[in-house]
């Protein structure tokens, strides 16, 4: 296990604010001069009864804000900033380590990557079912992937044909580095067929 | 028992309190039925209902209630030790996320929400149900206009009410966590009660979405690329049963009586929930006939219904 | 025999005795009134009960034994406490313990089996309480109360299946917070996650999305674990016993056990 700094959502915006804490005040401004007319329209009195309510306004917007502010606090307590998770990038070994046709399997347990040598292209599928999160087996003798949680099924390729699953497997971003030779994986760019992803080339190394 | 597939499904320890629930469950339901239907059948005679007959008079708190609170609570921690030593609780090999067993259950209260995994989507059958779920029972007081029946077992006058609620509490969730302890096997496979969990039986999966049967099948033509075109059957399917069939239903005559006594409000909030409850029957009998997947399948924003 | 029953007398008469018990053994009404009246737990219950309220046939007795039910988890919770560390480390082995070498090995079993016997508990008392038409006015709110009493007990359920740290809890976890990645907006594969984008920047990623705050990480582990913990220990059975008094105080406001009107 090595420590590793995440630059989780909340955390990497500028100003630190999420996106709560940007809708509470809001609400609270509109409240306001959607009532004012109300009041002031009535008769008599104008001048205190204005004073009043406007500081009445204010109260509650000051009030409305502490609250959305504290609730926000919370919620931005609970997500943390340095996760104690293994490292999202590693190193797999050289492309002769993996010959075609073959599903890598020794790097699952640890880094829960596949390596897949298909077609003439080496890829890295992530270990994690596209349904529910669970991981899926290689299947040799089936020749696919299957879910033990649902029963969702992947072509070698990660397609899924079969079971409750919506889409394929993602790919991780493979990249051969230029210092030793090695192959490169880096799971925490993700690459989806669905969204055209794999055609890009840092989503697979060509072998021949 | 006999049967060892059957027996070793039962008997796991954590799944005897669903074969405890599923006799409870039956058992209350019978009681709860035979007393709404002896005070039904005297009240037709011109005679109170049972409990009427006993409210008016009162008994002392001790010694009546907290004796009968006493032998309770005894009875019941005497079975919950018997329970204890008799069943371990089970503890299997320590966590490691890269071994899942076959199948993967959720706890057993939740089964029922898993089963519907099968027929929805994660966001629809995870998020969506389940909070309609929460929403739904506690609308139930204030779609429920119906003054009768306060206090009292009745089925007559509550017809409606009662019918609906078995549906959704004996049918749909208690069957379907029954379905999901001791019907699914490994990966996620439909078994029979006394077939053997193979790890290898392979069921043929062949379900289609609503627009390849249309596109493809009925109009012989291929699926158009951008998602309106392709899915506008399916979308206008579900905006036909959630708003013109709502409305559409008002002038039915069995129907436009809940409209007239409910009014507007309370009898469309009560029509989207029953109708949204009613979608898992449809969409489970859909599956089933016509091997349809999706009604709408827009992946290009994970939206999947 | 004639020395036994001077003890007792003698006990009874005593004056720590009678400053604990002030009403002794109930021989009339005014005392049966007094012994109700004068005790922090009994005073729950009102003075005199409908006798139709009593019948077991019609209340089960499944509110009252899921209270106790609660009781149970509390006593046994509290027990297990005292040799339960949750970390990734020690969880498991702590349970192995529990089973083998701890006095008294079945605190573990009374935990998990009671925990679901007050979840079935819950449900048929929900059961109950409909076919008798007891959510109907003035109980509409108590009603709702129940109700997100059913939610925290499946809850505190649920984050008390992680702690054993075996295959069967973190499997039965990652199946059920899976599911909170497909929330609609919140999670990042839900349906409209894709649309918050700020500058370019996707808002609701893995690392940022509603499962990351459930289970403090993009996959279960150590911050899991303890957040369950503490949500199974202290946050919800707190709210829950705060709501528990609400709801035993609106039946008795909203005129005791139900009856017909």
């Amino acid at each position: 296990m090595t420590d590793e700094k995440s630059s989780s959502g909340a955390a990497s915006e500028a100003d630190g604010s999420s996106a709560p804490a940007a809708v509470s005040p809001k609400a609270t401004v509109a409240r306001v001069p959607a009532a004012k007319p109300a009041q002031a329209t009535s008769q008599g009195a104008e001048i205190t009864r204005r004073g009043l309510f406007s500081w009445a306004a204010v109260g509650w917007v000051g009030f409305t804000a502490a609250i959305g502010g504290c609730m926000t606090a919370f919620g931005r307590f609970m997500f943390p900033n340095v996760l104690f998770e293994p490292p999202t990038s590693f190193k797999v070994g050289n492309t002769e380590d993996f010959p075609p046709g073959v599903v890598d399997e020794r790097f699952k347990e640890a880094n829960g990557v596949w390596i897949v040598n298909n077609e003439g292209r080496l890829t890295a599928l992530i270990a994690i079912c596209t349904h529910l999160g669970c991981p899926p087996a290689w299947l040799e003798a089936q020749n696919k992937f299957k879910c033990p949680c649902h029963g969702s099924g992947y072509y070698k390729n990660g397609i899924n044909f079969e079971g409750p699953t919506p889409r394929p497997l993602e790919r991780a971003k493979i990249s051969i580095d230029p210092d030793d030779g090695q192959i490169l994986v880096d799971k925490s760019q993700k690459y989806l067929w669905e969204q055209g992803q794999w055609d890009d080339p840092s989503s697979f190394i060509e072998v021949s | 028992m006999l049967d060892e597939n059957f027996r070793s499904v039962v008997a796991k320890p954590d799944n005897v309190p669903i074969v405890m629930m599923v006799y409870l469950a039956g058992y209350f339901w019978w009681l709860a039925m035979y007393k709404a239907i002896k005070n039904d059948e005297s009240t037709e005679n011109g005679a109170p209902t049972f409990e009427k007959s006993e409210s008016e008079d009162k008994v002392f708190t001790w010694p009546d209630l907290v004796f009968s609170e006493l032998i309770c609570m005894v009875v019941l921690t005497v079975g919950m030790v018997v329970w204890s030593i008799v069943l371990k609780a089970p503890l299997e090999e320590p966590a490691n996320l890269s071994v899942a067993p076959n199948p993967s259950k959720a706890p057993w209260y939740f089964l029922g929400l898993q089963e519907m995994l099968v027929y929805f989507d994660p966001w629809m059958a995870g998020v969506v149900l389940p909070g309609l779920i929460i929403v739904g029972l506690m609308a139930i007081p204030y779609i429920d206009t119906n003054p009768r029946g306060n206090g009292y077992y009745t089925f007559k006058e509550r017809k409606t009410e009662i019918v609906l609620f078995l549906f959704g509490y004996i049918v749909l969730w208690v069957q379907l966590i029954v379905i999901g302890t001791f019907l699914r096997g490994p990966n996620w496979n439909f078994f029979g009660p006394y077939e053997f969990w193979d790890i290898n039986k392979i069921e043929p999966l062949v379900n289609i979405d609503l627009s390849e049967i249309i596109w493809i099948k009925m109009l012989g033509v291929g699926l158009p690329s951008h998602w309106l075109p392709r899915e506008i059957f399916g979308i206008l399917l579900m905006i036909g049963y959630f708003i013109v069939l709502p409305v559409a239903l008002t002038k039915v005559k069995y129907f436009k009586r809940f409209y007239d006594e409910m009014g507007g409000a309370r009898y469309y909030t009560g029509i989207t929930l029953f109708l949204t409850m009613m979608l898992l029957p449809i969409k489970m009998f859909a599956r089933w006939i016509f091997n349809l997947k999706y009604i709408v399948h827009i992946q290009e924003f994970f939206f999947n219904i | 025999m004639q020395q036994l029953k001077d003890l007792q007398k003698a006990i009874v008469k005593s004056q720590i005795w009678k400053s604990i018990f002030r009403v002794g053994i109930p021989t009339d009404n005014r005392k049966r009134a007094l012994a109700t009246l004068g005790n922090v737990v009994l005073h729950l219950h009102p003075i005199k009960v409908k006798k139709s309220g009593l019948r077991m046939s019609y209340t089960w007795c499944m509110g009252g034994t899921s209270f106790f039910l609660f009781l149970v988890e509390t006593i046994t919770g509290l027990l297990l406490m005292f040799y339960y560390r949750p970390t990734v480390e020690y969880a498991y082995f702590d349970m192995v313990d529990l089973r083998e070498v701890v006095a008294f090995g079945i605190m573990r079993e009374l935990h998990r089996w009671a925990a679901h016997a007050m979840v079935i508990a819950v449900w048929l008392h929900m059961f109950r309480v409909f076919m008798t038409g007891s959510y109907k006015p003035p109980r509409e709110f108590n009603w709702n109360v129940g109700v997100i009493l059913l939610v925290l007990t499946l809850l505190l359920s649920f984050t008390g299946y992680l702690l054993p740290w075996d295959q069967l809890a973190i499997w039965a976890i990652t199946v059920g917070s899976n599911m909170a990645r497909a929330t609609p907006l919140l999670g990042h594969e839900g349906p409209g996650a894709a649309f918050l984008t700020l500058g370019g920047e996707k808002l609701i990623h893995v690392g940022s999305d509603a499962r990351f705050g459930l289970i403090a990480g993009r996959t279960i582990g150590g911050g899991t674990l303890i957040r369950f913990y503490v949500l199974h220990c202290l946050g919800i059975p707190f709210v829950a016993a705060c709501l528990m008094a609400v709801h035993f105080w609106r039946v008795r406001k909203d005129g005791g056990i139900s009856g017909p009107v």
